[in-house]
């Protein structure tokens, strides 16, 4: 593999060193680029106590393109897909390579503390967040409950 | 253009058209003598100096014209005169600059923040004045122009290229970084960051910031980042997104390679136009004909609908067919293989010089008087083979008609290749024979007949496969396929021809045979038409 830019480095001695509260990201040894990562549900938002595991992969070309980012743990969320993906700004258009791996998690931890029913990936899940809100809280909490919890 | 006349039968539903356009094939003996068909046309050697270029200027277009100018009808225009613009990106982007220039005096900011302001705007002026007017100030920050008050402004001598020793940027996280850049927000990274970053987005056409706030990079900050004017490849992918957003009006030349744009102010004619199934063809400045509503080569006698039933067919079909497609053949006599140099299916193999048919592989001699036989699609056989499930009749129909319009695909394409050599034919024509530059266009004019014969012969099997076989008017359609595909097959043998004497003798020739290929062009066209208007034609996929 090529050598690591100095860019990635840092960015994950910082990670590391300084890391931020509810979040990890740990590259894999085999491949640098390529990091596990959790999100702990934020307080008063219907993931809170769940642990959501995520990939995130840097691509060749990052900094200038952003990283790939992926739920791998099932949710319940209008903005994020059966498939994980992710529906945020920040991770599509609003990319600056001014950002950060850091900057891109926290987005994410974000949008789990405010669902964007308006801006919906999931169509189905938008929808019923819309029409019953509740209902879909309720549901969101209950596949927290069911898939997000810690293992061991 | 086109007067009332031209198409005044097809609104009189009944009767057929005038057997002048549709006189069946065995009322003819088209080998016989071609120019006994023709006397109407009036070509002899006399007339052939009234058949000279002339330039017409259409709606600020201008159309060259080489055709006798006794002759009215034209394959584009037997419709309402449909009036429109050929542009390139460049033409757009300087009439955004003549916008740009008008608009100054009222914004009394310098122009390449007007520029800023329009793209910002999707080159909507009126959108852009009716907002300056209720915000001026918190306007230039939104889009970026001036930094927000909560900004320092970077001193000017600070702005722009520094040379720096051990710099870190804080995007590559290099130190030792020498040149960097800076706007006046004060945001500051490398040179080769900014560059990358740059390349990235210049064929986005969005308006690019500093990547760590919502500073707008001018047109002449990006020239001198990069060392070059780079920001015209910005402005002109702007302008793209300006065109495709803009697609009720704008279509780009469907064309390989083909950078124009064709405008319609006025789209309301279309409904006329459907109304007598007529398809909105348009030419673009690099002569490429369209179709403006679906995007499409020009695809008469088909109309739309047809076109993308076809083509969505087609696609669904092709791993099928992709026997089909190749250009290569082996002698059906010694097994040797030949490769079709022309658009002429008349054989010759050059081992056994056995001459055969391209598109059926049988022996050329009786293709001679009713060359059609071949492309006859019979449907005795058919009507025969009871035994055969409906599907795989309907395949076996289908691949039929698909291999026909695939041949006149092939062909036209080797008669474009063609062309290429028509070029150095007018050449050798002017240095030989000391023939002038008009008098050599015959041979060009004759191409691109040819390949509006061959176009129209092409999509005259996809209406085929969609009409009713058992219905007369098919039959008639058929017979009218022959007819071009005959006269198609001549003028294209015609070309082929090399030695500049002969083609010079041979003038006359050529007259006639593309104006007879013309002529059965449009005739075949008017048939489709009435075809269609007649519901004759049915899709079903
Ligand atoms: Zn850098
Ligand atoms: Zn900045
Ligand atoms: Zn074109
Ligand atoms: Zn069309
Ligand atoms: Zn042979
Ligand atoms: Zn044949």
């Amino acid at each position: 593999m090529a050598s690591l830019p100095k860019r990635i480095i840092k960015e994950t001695e910082r990670l590391v060193s300084d890391p931020v509260p509810g979040i990890t990201a740990e590259p894999h040894d085999d491949n640098l680029r390529y990091f596990s990562v959790t999100i702990e549900g934020p307080e008063g938002s219907p993931y809170e106590h769940g642990i959501f595991d995520l990939e995130l992969f840097l691509p060749d070309d990052y900094p200038m393109e952003s990283p790939k980012v992926r739920f791998l743990t099932k949710i319940y969320h209008p903005n994020i897909d059966r498939l994980g993906r992710i529906c945020l700004d920040v991770l599509k258009t609003n990319w600056s390579p001014a950002l950060q791996i850091r900057t891109v998690l926290l987005s994410i931890q974000a949008l789990l503390a405010s669902p964007n029913p308006n801006d919906p990936l999931a169509n189905d899940v938008a929808e019923d967040w819309i029409k019953n809100e509740t209902g879909a809280i309720a549901t969101a909490k209950e596949w927290t409950q069911k898939y997000a919890q810690a293992k061991e | 253009m086109a007067n009332d006349e031209d198409y005044q039968y097809s609104s009189s539903d009944d009767d057929f058209p005038e057997q002048q356009y549709y006189e069946p094939l065995e009322h003819r003996d088209i080998t016989n003598n071609i120019l006994d068909d023709y006397e109407y046309l009036n070509y002899d050697t006399d007339s052939l100096e009234s058949f000279n270029s002339d330039v017409d200027i259409v709606d600020g277009m201008a159309v060259s014209h080489v055709t006798n100018p006794n002759k009215k009808r034209s394959i584009e225009g037997a419709m309402v005169n449909l009036k429109y613009e050929c542009f390139t990106t460049q033409d757009i982007f300087n009439n955004m600059l003549e916008k740009v220039d008008r608009l100054q005096p009222m914004f009394s900011i310098p122009r390449e923040d007007i520029i800023l302001l329009l793209q910002k705007y999707g080159w909507d002026e009126d959108r852009l004045l009716e907002d300056w007017t209720n915000k001026m100030d918190g306007l230039l920050i939104e889009a970026g122009i001036h930094i927000n008050n909560e900004q320092k402004e970077l001193p000017k001598s600070q702005r722009g290229i520094s040379n720096r020793d051990f710099f870190t940027c804080p995007i590559c996280c290099e130190d030792q970084i020498k040149e960097t850049y800076s706007l006046e927000c004060g945001h500051e990274y490398c040179i080769s960051c900014y560059r990358h970053y740059i390349e990235d987005r210049l064929n986005k056409g969005n308006i690019i910031t500093c990547m760590s706030c919502s500073l707008a990079l001018k047109n002449t900050d990006i020239d001198e980042l990069m060392n070059g004017p780079s920001s015209e490849k910005l402005m002109h992918s702007s302008i793209k997104s300006f065109v495709q957003k803009h697609n009720e009006n704008y279509r780009w030349c469907p064309f390989t390679d083909c950078k124009c744009i064709v405008h319609i102010q006025d789209t309301t004619e279309f409904v006329e136009y459907i109304r007598l199934h007529y398809s909105p063809y348009v030419l673009c400045n690099e002569s490429h004909r369209f179709c403006f509503s679906c995007s499409f080569e020009m695809h008469s006698p088909a109309d739309c609908e047809i076109t993308s039933s076809w083509i969505k067919k087609a696609k669904k079909e092709s791993d099928n067919l992709n026997w089909v497609l190749s250009h290569t053949k082996e002698c059906p006599k010694c097994s040797v293989n030949i490769e079709k140099n022309g658009g002429c299916n008349h054989m010759i193999c050059s081992s056994c010089k056995y001459e055969f048919c391209w598109i059926c592989n049988s022996d050329w001699k009786p293709h001679g008087s009713s060359f059609y036989q071949c492309t006859m699609y019979n449907n005795d056989e058919l009507k025969t083979q009871t035994v055969i499930e409906d599907v795989s009749k309907t395949l076996k129909r289908y691949t039929f008609f698909y291999r026909m319009f695939n041949e006149h695909e092939v062909s036209a394409k080797l008669d474009w290749q063609l062309g290429q050599t028509v070029g150095n034919k007018i050449k050798s024509l002017q240095e030989k024979m000391g023939v002038s530059w008009i008098e050599g266009q015959f041979l060009t004019e004759s191409l691109k007949i040819l390949n509006e014969g061959r176009t129209a012969l092409k999509w005259s099997f996809a209406v085929v496969f969609y009409s009713d076989s058992s219905h007369n008017l098919t039959k008639i359609f058929v017979d009218n396929q022959a007819l071009l595909a005959n006269s198609v097959e001549d003028l294209s043998a015609l070309l082929q021809i090399k030695s500049p004497e002969t083609i010079m003798e041979k003038k006359v020739e050529f007259y006639n045979k593309a104006g007879y290929v013309e002529n059965r062009t449009y005739a075949l066209m008017e048939c489709g038409r009435e075809l269609i208007s007649k519901g004759i034609v049915k899709i079903t996929n």
